[in-house]
């Protein structure tokens, strides 16, 4: 049953064809086409972020889980290009039809874009969260602080109890 | 404290009758005071603000949102002199009937920092705010304490699928919810003796239809008052109901922390919330924090017609693109056009159709908005700002500015 699902969900999720998984052995394709290492972490707040250690960038986003427990989202508040936050400092807010929640830097860095698409299309968040919801990407200042985040497996431990 | 606030405040008796007949009966809150000489603590469980400046209740519910020891439940009520309040991402000039609220003189708009829509205060409403922690933050069961005080007062009331306590089908209160990292909140109105007259008449704007905006829009129901369902309803009765089923679900019957009776003035010291108090009403905060927004309108004039599409993002002007023409053979210009036949005729504005210098002041004016802050400018100023022009055209000029600032004014 177990092997089914992890199947499932491995097919049900785009990224996982895309992106190798953080373990040394990197590549999903054959050696002659190598692919960047991106890896996911997630906080208990239910931000994600996706990074990119080639380019240093890490794209920030909410959860699948997130989107979910929020409802309807109708309106986004994104921070400014440029802004150098620090890890946990709020970053923007979402509001949906249940509540406006505040969302907080997984990391810390330099915003180096940031989704214009939400403006007009609050509604990716709920249709895409993790994907084309995408929040801000971000240039780390300090790698190292993924090591304090959560990986997907205890992330969806850490709510699922 | 209330009848000194009477004395000074001669205006204010007729709106004070509610709270000083609470006063007198048996909901006396007089014997929950407390003396203070130093700030209060934000780790109580329980406060009333004696206060209804909507700056300082607002920024005092901010501060015990942010300062409450994470795990606990916090109750807090309070009554706002008039004002209308708006959701965090909404558009003041879509949700507001601004040239009402101003002929007012005293009432005015407030901001707040939790999302929803827009509503009413005065002291006839009574507002509650329910704190918890984020993991366990639910706001139905909320609702539910709200609505179990509502129902021991004798009312039959219900929640609604909006998560809205109504009796029958009408609304007799609003909710609105926060999330931040630890905390989470449930604050909402409750109509109890509200005039209902005056809501209507500053929620109510005359059709923007053609304001797009990207912010939040209200979702506007049919109202009324507790007192039209059972005469003799009180605030105070209401926030001892409240008050107890709050303590019944969160385990803190027989708890003797007392309740907080809060003054503006216990708070002076506290920086967090004289912080908040000015930055409230200041211009950044209540227009600047507006999403953006598109408005298209179209006029007839004696001389010829003029349509504006004027874009706006955090209360800044971003551009205004205005297209004038000269009555022209075919079209219908007077007031009785329609706008189909109207923007048809305007599709094609060329320079055969609009003079070159009707052209060259009408491209001024349009520079003369950008970066300037919606409905903060006046038809002076602008014609003021504008280069000698052919005399000829000082008729046209002249209307199509006054024109644009009622636009932004109402």
């Amino acid at each position: 049953m177990q092997s089914i699902l992890k199947r499932t969900l491995a097919s049900s999720n785009p990224l996982r064809r895309c992106y190798a998984n953080p373990s040394p052995r990197a590549f999903s394709q054959p050696p002659f086409r190598v692919r960047t290492i991106v890896t996911k972490r997630y906080t208990a707040e239910h931000e994600c972020v996706a990074f990119d250690d080639e380019t240093g960038i890490g794209s920030i986003s909410i959860t699948d889980h997130a989107q979910s427990s929020l409802g309807d989202v109708v309106f986004v508040e994104l921070p400014q290009v440029g802004t150098e936050v620090s890890q946990h400092d709020q970053i923007g807010a979402v509001e949906s039809v249940k509540a406006a929640s505040d969302i907080y830097a997984p990391v810390s860095g330099k915003i180096q874009k940031i989704n214009e698409a939400l403006s007009a299309q609050p509604g990716l968040l709920n249709k895409s969260p993790e994907n084309e919801g995408w929040l801000c990407k971000i240039k780390l200042s300090d790698p190292s602080e993924l090591e304090n985040l959560m990986d997907e497996e205890k992330y969806k431990a850490s709510y699922e109890h | 404290m209330l009848s000194s606030r009477l004395s000074s405040c001669p205006k204010r008796r007729i709106e004070h009758t509610l709270s000083t007949h609470y006063c007198h009966n048996l909901y006396d809150f007089r014997r929950y005071s407390t003396q203070r000489l130093t700030p209060p603590s934000p780790q109580h469980s329980i406060y009333i603000s004696n206060s209804t400046n909507p700056y300082f209740n607002l920024s005092f519910e901010d501060w015990l949102f942010r300062r409450k020891a994470a795990d606990k439940p916090l109750l807090l009520l309070y009554r706002d002199d008039p004002c209308v309040v708006i959701g965090r991402n909404q558009n003041p000039w879509k949700e507001v009937n601004l040239p009402v609220l101003r002929a007012s003189k005293t009432i005015p708009f407030v901001r707040r920092r939790s999302g929803g829509g827009t509503v009413y205060h005065d002291l006839g409403n009574t507002n509650f705010s329910i704190h918890l922690p984020r993991t366990s933050f639910d706001r139905h069961m909320t609702a539910q304490v709200v609505l179990r005080a509502v129902r021991s007062l004798g009312i039959d009331a219900t929640v609604n699928d909006r998560n809205d306590i109504c009796v029958g089908t009408e609304k007799v209160s609003g909710s609105a919810y926060k999330i931040v990292s630890q905390r989470a909140y449930h604050h909402g109105t409750m109509l109890i003796s509200t005039k209902l007259e005056t809501l209507g008449d500053l929620l109510h704007t005359h059709s923007k239809d053609t304001m797009e905006t990207k912010g939040v829009a209200s979702v506007r129901s049919p109202v009324r008052n507790l007192q039209q369902f059972k005469r003799g309803v009180t605030h105070g009765a209401f926030v001892e109901a409240v008050m107890h089923e709050f303590r019944k679900e969160y385990g803190l019957l027989g708890n003797d922390d007392k309740v907080q009776m809060i003054d503006e003035d216990d708070c002076r010291d506290i920086e967090y919330i004289q912080h908040g108090m000015s930055e409230l009403p200041s211009w950044e905060w209540a227009y600047g924090q507006t999403p953006e927004f598109t408005y298209t309108v179209h006029q007839t004039f004696k001389w010829g017609s003029a349509q504006a599409k004027i874009k706006s993002k955090h209360g800044i002007i971003l551009s205004c693109d205005l297209c004038v023409s000269g009555p022209t053979e075919g079209t219908d210009t007077t007031a009785g056009g329609s706008v189909a036949s109207m923007s048809a005729a305007l599709q094609g504005v060329t320079a055969v159709s609009m003079d070159e210098p009707l052209r060259f002041v009408v491209k001024e004016v349009e520079q003369m908005l950008q970066g300037r802050r919606y409905g903060f400018i006046s038809a002076r100023e602008i014609l003021s700002g504008l280069g000698t022009h052919d005399n000829t055209k000082v008729g046209a000029v002249e209307d199509l500015v006054s024109w644009l600032v009622n636009l932004m004014d109402s």
